[in-house]
């Protein structure tokens, strides 16, 4: 351990854990009575100002980098003491985090008026980011001078992750996400932002084309005719044209699969139509070969009821609704220039026009194939490219942690 | 499948099961009496590689039958594991020659894949939209690699906190638990961020507080702060080890226990049961 702090009175001499800890815990108190005080959440910073606010702090940062390099004020805040106080008071918050159920409405009772069940708009939450920040900025700062591998490892694992949470916390106020709803009558022009509240023109309209969906062959399970409940089971059958399965007892062979079928009088057929289901034809024979049961299964759909399977005077056979594998819009996008184009929209492969990206979120499941409209978000992150530059630099920081280990004790 | 799980199981369970008895012995043989045996050595270095072998064939049988990744539920990430635990275990102790390390990875090996053999798991093989993505197995493969070597971390800070009272102790422990942190962070950074850029292409954003997310971070920050620790408290340190052993308690919180809390009922990462 370097010094004494056992001979040495606090806040005289060189500054260590107690000093760090008294600061920190003050902050963390003043966050609380600040949050109970005021009685308001902490807001994110919108453009332009949240670039003023990250300039005067990285100004800052470097001023006492450059002119207080050699005083011990400065030593003890970029210090790792300081750093282990900063972590540890950050570790706290977000645990509480990971336990207190948070609200997204603003109440009354005293939970919330403190600051615990809407942590991540705390003023306290917010005072652990900006110290943490200050703290790797600074050690950062410190350690510029220096050119060897090691270090470079060492600025870019810091730097690295203070540049993310420096972005993330100043581009907050710049990220928008809109809910949209698109449908195939007209194109939508708003939408909707996290709070329900409707944001008028964004700029462009989108109007939905085409949907499809592409599905899982759907499950069968087997129910107890008497309660309605589905027995336990620890296979899980899938109705594959031509496929055998085991379920609960029961060998199932799927003869026939339609995808889209529509019933008439015990029988399905196939029929591409609003409202068609799947439909199976299965036989089904218990395990000792005594009882032998066929006939056509349906999950039905939103317009017609579904069909079971009689096993036993008991047992029901039953098709779950099938899982979508993959979904698709075919959108037509219009932009305020003028510009008119399609695109094509699936879950993961978002689509990019005007800053905005537009992401595949959902449909009307109640619908499923025969959703009428589309569900979608738009997204505006313009602070996105340096959040990911800090990330990469992670990464390797990462590497580098892997392929060294630690050193042995320098 | 599920019974073939179950043959699988047995063999590689009392291949480890006695793996593991025979190294125990080779230890305390070694601790009390300073006696190795190089036969007893070759028999249990062959039960584990053999058994690892078997666990490797099983997993990858596995995803050809289900025709996907089987990393979707707790009992297949737990099958991972399994196999990562010996894979970790084996090359430190190759590396550091440090036997109870190896005792530890058949232990975990045993542990999760006795859980696995005790609660089958109906085995689906669909998998969301949003899960088919090429960050999907990155982001698991890391983050289970993690685990495997934070897990050993904290094997070795147990034993140590158990034995460094003892004057035979050899005092390897810390540079072993501190090298094997400092790797593992490396993956869990990794985990995290390759975590983030998925969310961005299939959610919409990084990072959004999800609890699976939140304990991450918590997890992540537990061991930063170890490491940050040591830094200051460099000889020996049972505040240390005890950081360490709580670090690991978070880690499993994050991994499976957020199912059982109250928070996490929301998570797009609460695996599925049914």
């Amino acid at each position: 351990m370097t010094g004494n702090p056992e001979n040495r009175r606090m806040w005289s001499g060189v500054w260590g854990y107690r000093e760090s800890i008294s600061i920190t815990g003050g902050l963390f108190l003043t966050g609380i009575a600040l949050g109970y005080a005021l009685k308001r959440e902490v807001t994110a910073v919108q453009w332009p100002a949240n670039l003023f606010f990250g300039l005067f702090f990285i100004l800052i940062i470097g001023f006492s980098a450059v002119f207080f390099r050699k005083s011990d004020t400065f030593r003890w805040l970029s210090g790792k003491k300081n750093a282990i106080c900063a972590i540890a008071w950050y570790l706290i918050v977000i645990t509480l985090l990971g336990f207190v159920p948070q609200k997204t409405e603003p109440s009354e009772d005293l939970l919330y008026r403190l600051g615990f069940s809407h942590i991540l708009s705390s003023h306290y939450f917010l005072f652990a980011q900006v110290y943490l920040l200050m703290s790797l900025g600074m050690v950062t700062a410190r350690r510029m001078n220096k050119l060897s591998v090691r270090n470079l490892a060492f600025l870019i694992n810091h730097f690295g992750l203070w540049l993310t949470l420096f972005a993330i916390g100043l581009g907050a106020g710049d990220l928008q996400r809109v809910r949209m709803i698109i449908n195939k009558e007209y194109p939508v022009y708003e939408g909707y932002d996290e709070h329900q509240e409707a944001t008028g023109d964004l700029g462009l309209a989108i109007q939905l084309l085409d949907f499809s969906i592409d599905f899982y062959p759907p499950k069968a399970y087997i129910i107890e005719g008497s309660s309605g409940e589905v027995l336990e089971h620890d296979t899980y059958l899938s109705l594959k044209e031509g496929e055998y399965g085991e379920i609960n007892g029961w060998k199932i062979h799927t003869k026939k699969y339609l995808e889209y079928a529509l019933g008439m009088e015990e029988q399905y057929f196939p029929v591409y139509e609003t409202g068609a289901m799947p439909a199976a034809y299965v036989v089904a024979e218990s395990l000792d070969g005594s009882i032998i049961s066929e006939g056509w299964i349906s999950c039905g759909s939103y317009r017609f009821h579904g069909r079971y399977l009689e096993l036993t005077k008991g047992q029901l056979l039953a098709m779950a609704q099938p899982e979508a594998k993959s979904y698709r819009s075919e959108i037509k996008i219009y932009t305020q220039e003028g510009d008119i184009f399609d695109a094509g929209l699936s879950v993961g492969k978002p689509v990019s026009v005007n800053g905005w990206k537009i992401y595949q979120t959902s449909y009307d499941t109640e619908r499923g194939r025969w959703s009428e409209i589309s569900i979608v978000e738009l997204v505006k992150d313009p602070w996105i490219s340096v959040v990911y530059a800090g990330m990469i630099m992670m990464v390797l920081g990462a590497f580098y942690l892997i392929i060294t280990g630690k050193r042995k004790q320098e | 499948m599920t019974e073939t799980l179950k043959i699988y199981a047995a063999i590689i369970l009392s291949l480890w099961g006695l793996a593991l008895i025979l190294l125990a012995y080779d230890v305390l043989r070694e601790f009390f009496f300073r006696k190795t045996s190089r036969p007893l050595a070759v028999i249990y270095h062959v039960l584990t590689l053999i058994g690892f072998g078997l666990i490797v064939t099983y997993t990858l049988s596995l995803w050809i039958h289900l025709q996907r990744p089987p990393m979707r539920t707790t009992g297949e990430t737990r099958l991972w594991y399994s196999l990562f635990g010996i894979l970790v275990s084996y090359s430190i102790f190759l590396v550091w020659k440090y036997k109870a390390l190896l005792g530890g990875g058949l232990f975990f090996g045993i542990l999760f894949l006795a859980i696995n053999l005790s609660n089958p798991e109906a085995l689906s093989n669909t998998l969301a939209p949003a899960l088919q993505s090429n960050w999907f197995i990155p982001h698991v493969i890391v983050y289970i690699l993690a685990y495997a070597i934070l897990g050993m971390s904290w094997f070795v800070a147990v034993i140590a906190l158990i034995t460094r009272k003892n004057p035979r102790w050899g005092g390897k422990e810390f540079s072993i638990a501190d090298n094997l942190v400092h790797i593992g962070f490396g993956f869990l950074t990794l985990g995290l961020v390759f975590g983030a850029f998925w969310a961005k292409e299939a959610w919409g954003h990084y990072w959004t507080w999800d609890p699976k997310e939140t304990w991450a971070m918590i997890t992540w920050m537990a061991y930063l702060l170890y490491i940050h620790y040591r830094l200051v408290h460099k000889k020996d340190n049972t505040q240390a080890l005890w950081i360490l052993v709580i670090a690991f308690v978070l880690l499993i919180v994050c991994w499976f226990g957020i199912n059982y809390i109250a928070v996490g009922e929301n998570s797009v990462h609460t695996y599925s049961t049914n």
